[in-house]
């Protein structure tokens, strides 16, 4: 399954960047891969694979990512296909729905568009560890601290909910077996059923869930959690790679520009 | 030390107080363990060690610091860590060295520092090559070591457990005692809540609270001989003290206060040789 937390551990050049310029980085590149056009998208693909070569992660899993957006793809590749109006292509007769060249070349174009942004963004969770990951996203919004935004408290939010994500599924789990063992019945009847007995497994879990929150915000507390500054066990430092990887992106954006 | 003095506790203004007339004195190097019923108020009043709760009347002071002044909390919280029942519960990070680097970070201690004092509580804990895992991969026991390493690495002088073994297997319950003792020997005071009294029968005191009040404060072989007084709250008594107190019922004439296997053996043995 695909989720933030798919981290590939690595030694790889990509996996040392700074995860700071690896969040920005995905963020221009998106913005360059919508605005872009054909030879830019071309040159966007090129230079993903050359990362996916350089960060050592097999091609496998970035198929992998890749896959539970396949019914996405297909149908935003069909939708412009067949409601794109030009040139009909001469095989087809104009019937209900006309294909045309302009179609295909949209749905080509824009389907590789969302292709290449899942791509970058898996490059990024794959190689950059979810602790990283919130770790950069603190610091990058650790400016926005004079307008208010608490950047510390957003870092311990989204790293418990990650913690957290693994230990609620087992929780799910357990009500779940918990239940069959008094009958419930989850994997026959009607899909209304079905439902109604998924529901019923809500209830618990966020009873549950509730409960752990209590206990987890004491145990914080506990250990002199406040408002407050705090620091971090990793500070982040650029390195050389860093400000290398800062100027190509500088200047593949600079040559988007021109 | 830990001092209470007249400590009364209620949750709402003018509700029940669930502590009343507390009198509780820790000294340093002490392993004192907290025994009694279900809802007799010991997480209520080990909450009041480290300021998570505020006495309702009366005072707490914490090495010399009153819990109740404010500018005080974060030096008490420091001194006195907990660790609670639930080990899946009080475990923040997305990895067990971040997770153990949480209280350091909270105290803004310096990256090397906060570095420093991972590795020496994990390896304290025995699990100095686990801080890459994710939480959910531990074991409860494990998951309980990471949160002693956690306390550990904000260098507390009190450690305060509210039944650190209620949730683990025999094997994560014996290492978990382990440690305890170990950071007993090497100093820091415990105050150590439980319901399983072969746990703590080499500790130095036993206090035990019933309805709100503490009701003994004494050396476990004092506290254990009341079997009567014990069982009358429902609490037991650990297994060799038992086995004393069945032999007496049958008339044999032993020595009640035993706690240990080793002192049953003996005892039991110079039984025997007496009657032979």
């Amino acid at each position: 399954m695909y989720y933030l937390g798919l981290y590939i551990d690595g030694e790889s050049i990509i996996h040392r960047l700074d995860p700071r310029v690896k969040i920005v980085s995905v963020i221009a590149s998106s913005i360059l891969i919508l605005n872009g056009n054909a030879v830019t998208l071309a040159v966007a693909g090129i230079v993903l694979l050359a990362l996916i070569a350089a960060s050592r992660i097999a091609p496998r899993h970035i198929l992998e990512a890749l896959r539970p957006m396949l019914v996405f793809f297909v149908l935003i590749f069909l939708l412009h296909l067949l409601f794109t109006d030009g040139t009909p292509i001469p095989p087809f007769p104009s019937w209900r729905f006309t294909i045309t060249y302009e179609g295909l070349y949209r749905g080509a174009v824009i389907t590789w568009q969302f292709v290449l942004l899942v791509v970058a963004a898996s490059i990024l969770t794959m190689t950059t560890s979810p602790t990283e990951l919130v770790n950069g996203i603190e610091r990058l919004l650790r400016p926005l601290k004079i307008l208010g935004v608490p950047s510390h408290d957003l870092a311990i939010m989204i790293s418990i909910a990650l913690r957290f994500v693994p230990t609620l599924l087992q929780e799910i789990d357990r009500i779940k077996e918990a239940q069959m063992a008094r009958g419930a019945n989850f994997k026959t009847g009607t899909l209304a059923q079905r439902t109604k007995a998924t529901a019923s497994l809500l209830l618990p879990l966020v009873m549950n869930s509730l409960r752990k929150a209590d206990e987890l915000s004491t145990a914080m507390e506990a250990r002199a959690y406040n408002r407050g500054p705090r620091t971090y066990m990793r500070e982040l430092r650029m390195s050389l790679a860093d400000y290398a990887a800062i100027a190509v992106m500088v200047l593949i954006t600079g040559i988007h520009m021109v | 030390m830990i001092r209470v003095e007249d400590l009364l506790f209620k949750y709402e203004k003018d509700g029940e107080a669930v502590l009343k007339n507390i009198y509780v004195d820790i000294k340093e190097g002490e392993y004192v363990a907290i025994i009694g019923p279900n809802g007799c108020g010991k997480t209520t009043l080990i909450k009041h060690f480290n300021a998570l709760l505020s006495p309702s009347k009366g005072e707490v002071w914490v090495d010399g610091m009153n819990t109740k002044d404010p500018d005080a909390v974060p030096k008490v919280r420091q001194k006195v860590g907990m660790v609670f029942q639930n080990p899946d519960n009080q475990i923040v990070g997305m990895t067990v060295e971040e997770d153990v680097s949480f209280g350091p970070g909270n105290l803004c201690l310096s990256p090397p520092e906060i570095r420093d004092r991972v590795e020496r509580s994990l390896a304290l804990v025995g699990m100095g090559n686990h801080g890459k895992r994710a939480p959910h991969t531990l074991s409860s026991g494990e998951k309980q070591l990471v949160a002693i390493a956690g306390v550990m690495a904000m260098n507390p002088k009190y450690i305060v457990f509210d039944e650190p073994t209620a949730h683990l297997d025999p094997s994560g319950r014996k290492r978990v005692l382990k440690v305890i003792r170990n950071l007993n020997r090497e100093g820091i005071t415990i105050i150590h809540v439980t319901h399983n009294m072969d746990e703590i029968v080499e500790v130095t005191r036993v206090i035990v609270m019933n309805g709100g009040g503490i009701l003994l404060s004494e050396p476990p072989a004092e506290v254990f001989v009341k079997v009567q007084l014990l069982r009358d709250l429902g609490l037991d008594v650990p297994q060799v003290t038992e086995l004393m107190w069945q032999l007496r019922q049958m008339g044999i004439d032993v020595r009640p206060e035993i706690l240990t296997l080793d002192g049953a053996r003996e005892e039991i043995s110079s039984l025997i040789k007496r009657r032979a």
